[in-house]
Parts: C-alpha cells; sequence; structure tokens
C-alpha cells in the first residue's frame, strides 16, 4: 500500500530533513527525487563548489608556501582530478542520504512528482495516498532574458563546476555568492576573471562595508571587478563569446550566468490546486504550510534566501506542525549567510545600511590586529558588530575575512539566545583565535577596545 | 538582613587577633553591629570595608596560629579556619530576606546576573537565585553559588519562596533589561520563544510596553536621584507588599486625656529621672492591656488559620534620617508602665544611634506608629506584616466636651487604628479601640 503520513517532493537539505524530522516524530514517510539524493546543495551547489575552492585555496598556499619558509618547487594542479575529487564528495554524501533515509525508514521514490489533489502525490505509475505533502523541490538558474545557458561557452553553476579546461578569460555575469565564489576558484587557478555587477555593490545582500571590502580584497587578487554594470549582449562564437558592456564589445573563452534562482515547480500542478504565488515562489505561512491545508513548502521554492540551512530548519518547523506539535516560524533576522570566496563573507542579521533612524552601536575590528591571523597570514578582513544603542541588543555581525564563515555561529548563538552585550563582554574567548577579534568587535562597539 | 556590609574593619589584614576583641563593624539596612572575634588567630580579609554582601558572605577567615595561610581564598571552604561571615538574622531577617531583587547579583542597573547553568540548577533544586551572593565576574550568580546556598541551614523555605518564584520565569538577556527599563513584570508575561521562553516580541506587547519614551523622560531630569536600596528598599517593599496582601481599613478614636496628661506629670516627677514616660508610653501601656482583652487583634493571619499569639510585642515605629525603624518591645503585657518607659527610651536612642541589635526587632505582634509630634491628627497607617492591626498615635490637643449644656475645655487625642478585615471585623475592632481609649481616658488602670 502506497499510504503515508508523509510524501516529502525532493530530496535536497529541506526535503531529507524533513523526512528525517517527521520519521522521528513516529509518522510514516513516502520521499521522492527525480536525480540525487541531496538536492543540489550536495550534488551542485554547496558541497562540490567548497571542494573546488578548497583546492583552488591549496595550490594558492602553496604558491606562497616559500613565505612561511616551505619550499615547494614545481607546483602545479590537474583541473580534472580537482572536478574528480569535487564530484566524490558529491556522491559520497548522496550515498550517506540514501542510508540515513534507510534507517529512517523512508520510503525513497524515484521520478519526477505532481500533485493531483490534496492527498495525493503522482510517481511515474504510482499514486501515493497522503496526509500532508511538503514540497521541496528548490530552485534552478534563471537565465539573463534572451540570452540562455548553452553549455559550450555559456555556463550555468552546474558546467561552471565542472569544467574540461580552465578558461584563460572568464566572465562572470552577477556577484552575488555564487557569482563571487565562482570568480575565486577561477582567479586562483588562473583565469582572467570579469565579474559583471549591475547593482551599484557586489554581493548586494551584505552590508555595504563588506561589499566595499570584498571587492577591494578581489581587485586586488586581480579580478576586474565591474559595479553597476548590466550586460547588452552575449554571443556564443565558435571558440568564444563576445560580451557588450558599457557598449564595448569584449571576448571571453565562457562566461558563467550567476544571476539569481527561480523556484522549481513545473510540473508539480500547483496551479489547478490554486496554491498561492508570488513572484514564481510558493507562499507559506509561518508553519511552511500553504494556501491549500495539508500542503506545505520549504526551502529555496518558498522563497529567499535559498540557502541550505534555512531549508533545514524549515523542513523541521513543517515535519513538527505535521506531527502536531507547537513550533516557532521562522525568524528571518536570524538567518546567517556565507559565501566562501578569497576571502570569506559571513553576516547575521541587520545590515547598518538598513538601520534607518534607529540608533546602533557598530564596532568594526581590523583582523590585522588579531594575534592569530597575523600567524596564519591572513589579515585581511574585519569583524562588524551592530548592536541597538538603547538596549544592547546585538542586531547584526558581518564578517569578512579567512575562515569567518566558521565564527559566524558565535553570533547566531547570541542572537538566538537575545545576548545584550554584557554576555558578549563577560564571555572568556580562548587565546590565540581568530575569535577573539569578535569580542573585540564588541568593544569597540561599546568604546572600549583592548587591542586597537 | 538582605544586604549589609562591613563599615570598619577593626583588625587589619594579616593582623593578629585575640578571642573576643572587636573584629569588624557591620552595616545592614537595619543595625550596626560590632562583631567580635571567636578565636585567636591571624585575620585575613577576603572583602574590602564598604562592599555591599549578602546573608551568608565571608568577609574574612580567622587562622590558627599554626595553621598555614593560603595564598588564595577563593576556593577556600576553610573546615579549619573558622569562617567569619555576615550572621544572618534570626526572626525578623527571615521575614524580609525573600526579597525579589538580591543586591550581591544586582548589577546596579536592575539586572539580576546568572549564568544559564545557575538558573537551570536553582531552579530544579528550588533556589532562589535573588538573595544569593554572585561570586561569578561583576557578582554574576553561576552554579558552585547554587550549590552553595543549598548547604546553607538558613535557606529554609521563608528565604526561596517569592523570590524563587521570580527566578524560574525563563526570560532571554534582552528580554530581562527591557523589563527593567521598561517597569514590566516578567513573571506577568508569557514567553513564546523555546520553552515559554520570555523574548523581546513577547515584551512589546506587553500592556506597559508602550511607554518607550516614559523611562526616557523620566530620567535624568533636573535634581538627583535617590537609589532605592538598603532600608529604602525593604520600607518599600514591605509596605506594598502590606496593602497588596490584606484587607486594610482604617478608624479614629477620641480619648479624653486630661487624666493621663496629670498622671504623666506626676510619674515625671515621681521617677525623678529614672524614667520618662512619654504620652506614647501610656497608649503602649494602654494597647497592651487593650490586646489582652482582645487576642484576636494579636494575631497573625495566614489563609487557612488565623493564630492568636500568646506573646505580646509591640513594635514602635521610630524615624530614623534615612527612614523607618521598628523596634520591639517583648513582652510588654508584663511590663509595667516604668519598665515600658525605660524600654521605649532605650530602644528609639538605639535605633537614632544606629545601635539596635537583630534581637531588637524579632517578633513583634502589633506596632505603634507616633506622629503627633508633627501635629498630625488622624492617618492611615498601615500594617506591619503579619500582624493584624497597627495604632496610630496623634498629637495631644485642647477639645471640647460638654458638662450638660456647657462646653468644657479638655485635652483629647485621637487615636488611628488599622487592622486587617480578614480575621477582624469592625465592631470587634471598634470595641478594641474603645478599650484603649477607655484606658487612656482612666489612666490608674495604667498602674495596676
Amino acid at each position: 500500500m502506497n499510504e503515508f503520513d508523509v510524501v516529502v517532493i525532493g530530496g535536497g537539505p529541506g526535503g531529507y530533513a524533513a523526512g528525517i524530522r517527521a520519521a522521528q516524530l513516529g509518522l510514516s514517510v513516502a520521499l521522492v527525487e527525480r536525480e540525487a539524493l541531496g538536492g543540489t546543495c550536495l550534488n551542485w551547489g554547496c558541497i562540490p563548489t567548497k571542494s573546488l575552492l578548497h583546492s583552488a585555496e591549496l595550490y594558492t598556499q602553496m604558491c606562497s608556501a616559500s613565505d612561511f619558509g616551505i619550499e615547494a618547487k614545481s607546483v602545479g594542479f590537474d583541473l580534472s582530478k580537482i572536478v574528480q575529487k569535487s564530484r566524490q564528495a558529491a556522491d559520497q554524501l548522496s550515498q550517506g542520504i540514501a542510508q540515513l533515509m534507510k534507517k529512517n525508514k523512508i520510503q525513497v521514490f524515484t521520478g519526477d512528482a505532481s500533485i493531483v489533489s490534496v492527498g495525493q502525490v503522482q510517481v511515474n505509475d504510482q499514486v501515493l495516498v497522503t496526509d500532508s505533502i511538503v514540497i521541496a523541490t528548490g530552485a534552478e538558474q534563471k537565465s539573463l532574458g534572451p540570452i540562455a545557458i548553452d553549455g559550450q561557452q555559456i555556463w550555468g553553476a552546474r558546467e561552471a563546476m565542472t569544467p574540461a579546461a580552465l578558461p584563460a578569460r572568464l566572465l562572470i555575469v552577477g556577484a552575488g555568492a555564487i557569482g563571487v565564489e565562482f570568480a575565486s576558484f577561477y582567479q586562483a587557478l588562473g583565469s582572467a576573471v570579469t565579474l559583471l555587477e549591475v547593482a551599484p555593490n557586489i554581493l548586494p545582500a551584505e552590508d555595504t562595508d563588506i561589499s566595499a571590502l570584498a571587492a577591494e580584497a578581489l581587485a586586488q587578487r586581480g579580478i576586474n571587478v565591474q559595479v553597476g554594470q548590466g550586460l547588452q549582449a552575449l554571443t556564443s562564437l565558435a571558440d568564444c563569446v563576445e560580451a557588450t558592456i558599457a557598449g564595448e564589445t569584449i571576448q571571453f573563452d565562457a562566461a558563467i550566468l550567476s544571476v539569481g534562482v527561480a523556484a522549481r515547480v513545473q510540473g508539480l500542478g500547483l496551479e489547478a490546486l490554486g496554491v498561492t504565488m508570488d513572484r514564481g515562489f510558493i507562499v507559506v505561512d509561518e508553519r511552511q504550510q500553504t494556501s491549500i491545508a495539508g500542503i506545505y513548502a520549504i526551502g529555496d521554492v518558498a522563497g529567499a534566501p535559498c540557502l541550505a540551512h534555512k531549508a533545514t530548519h524549515e523542513a523541521m518547523i513543517a515535519a513538527e506542525t505535521i506531527a502536531g506539535h507547537a513550533v516557532q516560524g521562522l525568524q528571518r533576522d536570524r538567518i546567517p549567510g556565507c559565501t566562501y570566496s578569497f576571502p570569506q563573507i559571513a553576516s547575521i542579521g541587520l545590515r547598518e545600511q538598513d538601520a534607518g533612524d534607529r540608533a546602533v552601536r557598530v564596532g568594526r575590528f581590523p583582523l590585522y590586529a588579531n594575534g592569530k591571523a597575523v600567524v596564519s597570514g591572513h589579515t585581511e578582513g574585519m569583524i562588524k558588530t551592530i548592536f541597538d544603542a538603547e538596549t544592547g541588543a546585538l542586531l547584526g555581525a558581518h564578517l569578512i575575512g579567512d575562515s569567518v564563515t566558521e565564527l559566524i555561529q558565535g553570533f547566531a548563538v547570541a542572537i538566538g539566545l537575545e545576548t545584550t552585550e554584557h554576555e558578549l563582554l563577560e564571555t572568556i574567548f580562548p587565546h590565540p583565535t581568530v575569535s577573539e577579534a569578535m569580542q573585540e568587535s564588541v568593544m569597540l562597539a561599546f568604546d572600549r577596545p583592548l587591542h586597537l | 538582613m538582605t544586604e549589609g556590609m562591613v563599615s570598619e574593619w577593626f583588625i587589619a589584614d594579616g593582623a593578629k587577633v585575640k578571642k573576643g576583641e572587636m573584629l569588624y563593624a557591620l552595616e545592614t539596612e537595619k543595625v550596626n553591629l560590632d562583631v567580635d572575634a571567636e578565636m585567636d588567630g591571624f585575620v585575613k580579609h577576603t572583602v574590602e570595608a564598604g562592599v555591599m554582601l549578602a546573608p551568608g558572605d565571608v568577609v574574612g577567615y580567622i587562622f590558627a596560629f599554626d595553621e598555614p595561610i593560603p595564598a588564595d581564598f577563593a576556593g577556600v571552604a576553610s573546615p579549619a579556619a573558622a569562617v567569619v561571615a555576615a550572621p544572618k538574622a534570626a526572626a525578623p531577617a527571615a521575614a524580609v530576606s525573600a526579597m525579589p531583587e538580591p543586591v550581591t547579583a544586582d548589577s546596579g542597573d536592575g539586572r539580576l546576573k546568572s549564568s544559564p547553568a545557575a538558573r537551570r540548577l536553582a531552579s530544579e533544586l528550588g533556589v532562589a537565585l535573588a538573595g544569593l551572593a554572585g561570586s561569578g565576574p561583576g557578582g554574576r550568580i553561576v552554579e558552585a553559588d547554587v550549590q552553595q546556598a543549598t548547604l546553607q541551614p538558613g535557606f529554609s523555605a521563608g528565604a526561596v519562596s517569592q523570590a524563587n518564584v521570580e527566578m524560574k520565569i525563563n526570560a532571554s538577556p534582552l528580554a530581562r533589561r527591557l523589563a527593567t527599563e521598561r517597569g514590566i513584570d516578567l513573571s506577568q508575561i508569557k514567553g513564546s520563544g523555546p520553552q515559554g521562553r520570555i523574548v523581546q516580541a513577547d515584551l512589546d506587547q506587553a500592556p506597559l510596553a508602550s511607554g518607550r519614551a516614559a523611562p526616557a523622560q523620566a530620567g535624568p531630569t533636573a535634581g538627583s536621584s535617590v537609589p532605592v536600596r538598603g532600608m529604602r528598599k525593604t520600607i518599600a517593599q514591605r509596605m506594598h507588599q502590606s496593602l497588596q496582601t490584606s484587607a486594610q481599613l482604617s478608624m479614629d478614636m477620641t480619648a479624653q486625656m486630661d487624666d493621663a496628661v496629670r498622671l504623666r506629670g506626676q510619674l515625671l516627677k515621681e521617677w525623678d529621672g529614672e524614667a520618662r514616660p512619654t504620652y506614647t508610653d501610656l497608649v503602649i501601656k494602654a494597647v497592651a492591656k487593650a490586646l489582652v482583652q482582645h487576642p484576636m487583634m494579636n494575631s497573625r493571619f495566614d489563609d487557612t488559620e488565623i493564630t492568636l499569639l500568646r506573646e505580646i510585642n509591640m513594635g514602635l515605629a521610630v524615624s530614623v534620617p534615612e527612614g523607618l525603624l521598628v523596634p520591639v518591645i517583648r513582652g510588654v503585657h508584663e511590663l509595667s508602665l516604668k519598665q515600658i518607659a525605660q524600654e521605649s527610651a532605650r530602644l528609639a536612642a538605639a535605633a537614632r544611634a544606629g545601635t539596635l541589635g537583630l534581637d531588637d526587632y524579632a517578633g513583634g505582634t502589633f506596632t505603634i506608629s507616633a506622629l503627633g509630634m508633627f501635629g498630625v491628627n488622624s492617618f492611615t497607617p498601615i500594617i506591619n506584616q503579619p500582624q493584624t492591626g497597627i495604632l496610630g498615635v496623634n498629637q495631644l490637643f485642647d477639645g471640647l466636651s460638654w458638662e450638660g449644656d456647657k462646653p468644657i475645655k479638655t485635652k483629647q487625642m485621637n487615636l488611628s487604628l488599622t487592622w486587617d478585615h480578614r480575621s477582624v471585623d469592625g465592631a470587634p475592632a471598634a470595641e478594641f479601640l474603645a478599650s484603649v481609649v477607655e484606658f487612656l481616658s482612666e489612666p490608674y488602670r495604667l498602674l495596676l
């Protein structure tokens, strides 16, 4: 019998997490995935790109090993092996998800799903009967108007993370997190990278201080950063692309389009059901329920920010709601974001440019004043904290620098607990660590810096 | 006693002390005491004079002459060294130690500082964090303080009760800070965070939270501000609590005082300085005798039963520059008027000199408050909980009484009784007050 308490459509970090949590709460779960378990994140996003970036970072470090007294001769790389390594990581983790499905007795169906009616999901020629449906189909890359990803010289993210050869001249259109990460990767391996952003800043979702520092850091590495510039035309030729930027036509060996994503809802049958949508994304309430009772949506398909950890958190909310537990809705100002560029960027909460009339105290601590950063040679970057001037509540934290993606969780916990400066100043941060700079930033915000 | 400090060390840090020698002066919101050394040895201070402390805090150690003195006292539980701690008071302290905010862990801006682990343990063990001395940074209460508290004999139900409720509140640091700033009672708020944790959003919806501008305006305006601490804090809390927890009402009755005035004049002459009876002393004696006749007025109400008390201990409100003290004349029904006059004089002097002992506060069963010297003719005193009545003594004035159709000038005094209607109704209360008035009108009975 194909009857389940919950049917989850999509096996990414939203879908599989929803399945596991629902199973933990005693519900019978089916999960439908048409491609590979783990979704975009695991197969074509977060994970393989981190592998690529790790290789590129290692290469960069080996090239500068002599700074630390290490002699490394004839340092080189094999692009195909770098890509292969990233695919191995993705495959390994995807298999891990399959194991988790088995362990939690979640029945996995392979194929395209469509919602026939409330409580009925069709997969291939089978109909799954269920009380609750969780849509976790994610998002896919947008094309840029008439310019389409052709897989030859015009790449999307998939092509960009499986290059056969290193493009000597690379154009990256869109300087969001994905574009900036690819820029860092290809620049590190030797491509001449032009990074194009139509907004006035790269990383437009970040605090403007961070965007400016990031642009500076990328330019210093040799990336041609062009902001406030739209792409007027992009034409694929025999062995190159021709781009028109600010009236000028320039040739590149390849172009990567990273101009955002659109919800993946085609074929689900949402229109027939009358599920409310907004700008292509499914509208949900604070318990992740759509406009139709019994149908939930989580992750990218339910709207920005399109981040795996946001999807996973929404998965918990949806699964617990379905199991009848009281839940707290997603708090959007508490979702951290990470960009694994060189240098890294991590942030959470209020941006200073959004403070408006609100009185805030801001601390900006440069990493060059941190002992551990000096030792490792990663003195580039800054930790910025923003507090409510009246209440002392930590409102936001914006970090740029080596390995800051591993630091942001400290501020995420602090904001989650509604910490004031008092608790952060009372906490003892270990020495010598880069994390000390987090506390220094708080000290600065309250006019009592120690090392500055 | 809820807070106190060493106001002066008489024996310097590291110096020798002999058993019985004066060691330090303890100052609390109510008393100043000189504390004697309990053994011979070397004195080591762990707190400086002037630092606020909670009951049970260690102020220093006496090490026997042959005992090694450790370099660091932080971890010294020291069974060997005599612990010189701020003493816990007996009966009166138990009554006031349930104050919801401990001074030792109060950061001055009103935030109660405690670690999450300490709060959890305190909640599990039913220990009130309020009232604990915090040994963490900045007086923050840490887990070890909670564990220590459970070992202290003074931590009985009384100390835990009310304050415990306060500390069981699960609220974020920000919510606690905002509640303090905005004057919001966290115990009245339902938390929407994980496990019912009170978060900022909950405060924004609290009725009082709307007045965000109010505290800003009420803040640093002209003049200075008076910190609510020590005696002021105790008075504020106890008076407010009294009005909130009992059914108080007041009535006045006029006593004819001509004979009392004459009697007092005679006694002043007769006792010739041995004792100087005041009108208040006459009232004390009259009330003591009336309480014997009306035992319900000398009782304690506690929801399930009214305890009629055998002893009559008369509290005597004494005004001092810092506020108000209520020393107690114990066993007042067994004392002669002369003894009462002597004892009340002693207590009043000690109160003003700040030399009252802890025992001088203990066990009051009824209270007398005199405002007559300020020309007051009537007022509504507030009951000193958990007592049932308090009598306000007003000024002596020239009144009229009638002999047939003829008005005569007489000495009169109004007595203002506040009593607790939960235990005593209007008629019996009036009968009690009439008895007091009668004793004063026929004052020879006060000498019997």
